[in-house]
């Protein structure tokens, strides 16, 4: 009973409208939609989704691997509030977050006039847009790794520095490898985000073409085309591909990473 | 190579004191055990030698190996072979890659090259016992193997000092009387100063040159298993070395040395197996102990004994070889005589 109650909600939320992206997107032939998805202001939002992508994703990486690393394998003063203060993007609205990099960044934030003094345009700018969604999946890989780091313990890292090995070497040997599928899972998720943000995006970019990343561009297009439903959903079934496929990868590695918990299981008992 | 600690003491951030002013001294090729209950600090003393943990910023002694102090060195740069206490095998590397990590971390001009690593290794295994292993992953084998790869792992660098935490702790019975007689063996072939940590009594007389008792952060004795087991120094190590029985104050010895009047009755301590039983009080003792018997375990070699004294109703273990038990067969509910054999006090008791 619970088991169909869950597939019907999920067939009304999930399926049907996913079907029905690309259904409207071929509403009027293949021809249509590929005239819509070549058209050139798709094509740049396609690229500026791309490149924030691009840097937001490596970076969060880093910066998630790092903090992970931080708060599971030292004991430092202050740890849980960095725990608290990784989650902290979860726990904000994505408007407010945006509208804090305007107080910050903006003409009559903080830095703005340093900005506006050097020239470095952020906010309405692709700087600002990059900044938003860096701040937004910032969580993504680090809470993905604390849990896994903790329960796999600090024995392994002190065996590798005994037996001589340096700081690096210990990270890429022991410690890289027993994290992988976490890691990857967490990136997975965090590209995710970072292509599909909007709130905190929208705050902060303009309505030139040059700012607009994809989910602005869905938005854009649908005030301008209402009328029509092949352009707007041409342009999400982009983004909904892009679900698609995350959803598979995801699927992988998770039984991967499944399957390597079940592993370490063994070893412990 | 010698290890000699010094006035080492250790506070963790918690307030937690596991090492109050602890010094040792462990002679070249000699196999020494930390033994002592958990919380001892033996296992942080033992980290501290590897260079795993920090003394006390300020007194917190210091650590020498070959005379060289090597506090401020860091655990890498010891060259310490470190056994953990749950092996801490790198679980996605094969027993050959487990094995030859500290030869592959090495820099490039000390590193030997992949076919003595590869010889190395191989050597190393027939070592443990494990040649035909190389390719499994740390999971497919059992606690036993890990355990002897972590042994490997250690030896490889060709350390001068193996230390191993809790080395059979987490094996069964039998796979545990194994290893730890091969472990014995091992040291006298490799004669490699080691410093093993235990909280089994057993374990540490077995195997070791040297005992070294902890409670509480403190050293209570060092000594040879006979020196500890036959001399304690205290009644804490004497407690601490096998099962015990207290009376007190009421034995026809009475306190060998310090008696006051206003003492407390002193406190005899006898081990089970120095308790034997008559049916009939014995001869010239004006106040014999008598017990009824209360449960006997007549499994194994040794057949155990519990009874209740008559006066105090306290519970007495005694031990009776099988011969000696079958000689006597005493019923459960029958009421017999104790005879110590081997009584101890120690002063400690008096002065309280």
């Amino acid at each position: 009973m619970l088991i169909a109650l869950a597939i019907l909600l999920l067939t009304i939320f999930l399926i049907l409208p996913l079907v029905l992206i690309f259904v409207s997107a071929l509403a009027e032939g293949f021809g249509a939609y590929v005239h819509e998805v070549l058209d050139d202001r798709t094509w740049s939002a396609i690229r500026l989704t791309l490149i924030t992508a691009a840097i937001a994703v490596p970076l969060n990486t880093l910066f998630g691997v790092a903090a992970a690393w931080c708060v599971t394998k030292f004991d430092f003063r202050g740890k849980s509030l960095l725990a608290t203060l990784i989650d902290l993007p979860f726990s904000v609205s994505p408007v407010v977050a945006g509208l804090c990099l305007l107080l910050v960044f903006g003409k009559r934030g903080w830095f703005g006039p340093v900005l506006e003094r050097l020239d470095v345009p952020v906010i309405f700018a692709v700087p600002g847009i990059v900044l938003a969604t860096v701040f937004i999946t910032f969580p993504f890989v680090a809470r993905e790794l604390i849990p896994l780091m903790e329960a796999q313990g600090t024995d392994e890292e002190q065996a590798a520095r005994v037996l001589g090995a340096g700081g690096w070497q210990t990270f890429w040997h022991v410690t890289l490898p027993n994290i992988k599928w976490g890691l990857l899972y967490g990136v997975i998720l965090c590209n995710a985000r970072a292509m599909g943000e909007f709130g905190a995006v929208y705050v902060v970019s303009t309505n030139q073409a040059d700012q607009i990343t994809l989910p602005l561009h869905v938005q854009r297009v649908y005030y301008a085309t209402y009328v029509r439903v092949v352009p707007v959903f041409a342009v999400a079934s982009l983004l909904a591909f892009l679900a698609v496929v995350t959803l598979i990868v995801k699927t992988f590695v998770e039984w991967r990473f499944r399957h390597d918990v079940k592993r370490d299981d063994a070893d412990t008992e | 190579m010698s290890i000699e600690v010094s006035h080492l003491s250790k506070t963790f951030p918690g307030g937690f004191r596991a090492l109050d002013d602890v010094s040792l001294r462990v002679e070249t090729g000699e196999l020494v055990a930390l033994l002592g209950p958990s919380g001892s600090g033996k296992t942080t003393l033992l980290r501290v030698i590897a260079g795993l943990e920090t003394p006390d910023a300020t007194g917190g002694g210091d650590v020498r190996f070959h005379e060289e102090d090597v506090s401020g060195a860091s655990a890498g740069e010891r060259k310490v072979g470190f056994v953990f206490q749950h092996y801490a095998l790198f679980r996605h590397m094969t027993v050959e890659r487990n094995v030859s990590f500290g030869l592959r971390v090495r820099p490039r001009r000390l590193r030997p090259g992949k076919r003595q690593i590869r010889d190395k290794v191989h050597e190393l295994l027939n070592l443990v016992q494990l040649e035909g292993l190389a390719s499994r992953y740390p999971h497919q084998l059992s606690g036993g193997q890990r355990q002897r790869v972590a042994l490997a792992r250690a030896l490889a660098v060709e350390p001068k000092v193996l230390l191993l935490d809790e080395p059979f702790g987490a094996l069964d019975a039998k796979v545990r009387r194994e290893l730890r007689r091969w472990l014995r063996k091992l040291h006298d072939e490799m004669h490699i100063t080691s410093v093993f940590v235990t909280h089994d009594q057993e374990e540490a007389l077995e195997v070791a040159d040297r005992v070294c008792v902890l409670n509480k952060g403190k050293v209570e004795q060092i000594g040879t298993p006979t020196d500890v087991y036959e001399h304690p120094a205290n009644k804490f190590v004497y407690n601490f070395l096998g099962n015990v029985n207290l009376f007190h104050g009421r034995l026809k010895e009475g306190p060998p040395t310090v008696a006051t009047a206003n003492a407390a009755p002193p406190t005899f301590y006898v081990r089970p197996h120095d308790i034997d039983l008559r049916r009939t009080p014995p001869e010239g003792d004006p106040s014999p102990i008598r017990a009824r018997v209360d449960h006997v375990s007549p499994a194994g070699p040794i057949v155990r004994l519990y009874l209740v004294r008559d006066d105090t109703q306290e519970v007495v273990e005694s031990e009776l070889t099988r011969d000696r038990f079958t000689e006597l067969s005493p019923e459960v509910g029958e009421d017999v005589y104790l005879v110590l054999k081997n009584a101890r006090t120690f002063a400690e008791d008096y002065s309280i």
